[in-house]
């Protein structure tokens, strides 16, 4: 069985419109895709920068998966929110990408994107903040019946991750 | 304003550490005096393990120090990064981040003592459990140049870089340092 490790860290985000900001993230595999051991998601802790153009998590990422087949590669997503200073949670994006194929390390900026509302709940959002979520998480890192989503760009999440593949040579796969 | 720096490596899974010492306390150091304003401890780190599971790579936590006004002790910044997985140089500008207080009472409470909130276990930060109930500010970043060596990862069947650069020169991707240092 081919196995791959996920080694690396959430760094932080920058681009949004406040950096009072937490994520929560988690990473999604196909059916023959295995975990042996590590946390396949979690939420990092709540940053308010004093320098304000970013917020930084550093959150460690470690997971061990084993594979019978490539499809389903991993993708890491996540949620980012934003936590004022009463302590209210608001929706600030969401985004997702793929777990990088080759091995070695990489630094990924993984964009983030919120779903609008009509007119009436922007204006409202503008004053009171909140605003519409989706209610079905997996439509993060799925192209399923995703037209019928209107959304905003957001800023973008920060990641280092390194890849070890292993046995991946021994079954014909060039990566 | 001077500071000194507290690391540990810590290591999970089936690693252990064969040589070397995963913990050790840095000098105390003051600001430059010119526009960079930095903190240099040049501190050297040499260290080996060994596994025959990369699950639980290490992870350099650093922890940094300072003196406050009244003249305590007081925690400057927490940082945790993983040791990089592809051998070769590298060079990582780990952000710094502090606890906050739960209220305004106690961030007033805390300057006037001098104890501000800590972690009770550092290694806490290696882990991914338990930190959405914590609030932090980030401030501040160390930067740590690695060198990595590794032995008998092709033999157990591991790729850390790509197969068709297993041949080449591994490039460098950081500046002009000297090896194994711990800087900001």
């Amino acid at each position: 069985m081919a196995e791959v490790h996920i080694v690396g860290q959430i760094v932080g985000a920058s681009g949004f419109p406040d950096h009072s900001l937490f994520c929560k993230w988690g990473i999604n595999t196909g059916g023959a895709w295995k975990a042996l051991a590590g946390l396949r998601e979690g939420q990092t802790q709540v940053d308010t920068p004093q320098q304000h153009d970013a917020a930084y998590w550093a959150h460690p990422i470690d997971i061990h998966y084993a594979t019978k087949g490539l499809q389903g590669w991993p993708k890491i997503h996540f949620q980012v929110w934003h936590q004022d200073s009463f302590g209210r949670n608001e929706l600030y994006g969401y985004g997702f990408c793929h777990v990088p194929t080759t091995p070695g390390m990489h630094e990924i900026e993984c964009p983030t994107w919120r779903p609008s509302g009509s007119f009436k709940e922007q204006v409202s959002q503008y004053f009171l903040g909140g605003g519409p979520q989706l209610k079905n998480p997996d439509l993060i890192y799925s192209g399923a019946d995703r037209y019928r989503l209107h959304t905003i760009a957001m800023g973008s999440v920060h990641v280092r991750l390194g890849v070890i593949l292993r046995n991946f040579d021994k079954y014909g796969i060039e990566c | 304003m001077s500071q000194s720096s507290v690391f540990l490596l810590m290591v999970g899974g089936q690693i252990e550490s064969a040589e070397g010492l995963d913990e050790g306390l840095t000098q105390v150091t003051k600001k430059s005096r010119d526009d960079r304003q930095q903190f240099v401890w040049n501190f050297p780190l040499d260290i080996t393990f060994k596994t025959t599971n990369p699950f639980g790579w290490p992870q350099l936590i650093v922890h940094a120090y300072g003196i406050d006004a009244f003249g305590t002790d007081v925690v400057r910044g927490y940082g945790v990064t993983h040791v990089p997985i592809t051998p070769g140089r590298h060079k990582i500008r780990i952000p710094m981040f502090v606890p906050e207080s739960s209220s305004q009472l106690q961030k007033l409470t805390a300057w006037i003592l001098g104890r501000r909130p800590e972690y009770v276990d550092v290694r806490v930060l290696a882990q991914g459990e338990g930190r959405e109930v914590t609030r932090v500010r980030s401030q501040g970043f160390l930067t740590v140049s690695f060198n990595v060596v590794m032995k008998d990862m092709k033999k157990l069947g591991y790729d850390v870089i790509p197969s068709e650069m297993s041949t080449s020169v591994i490039p460098e991707s950081v500046g002009p340092n000297s090896g194994g240092t711990t800087e900001t």
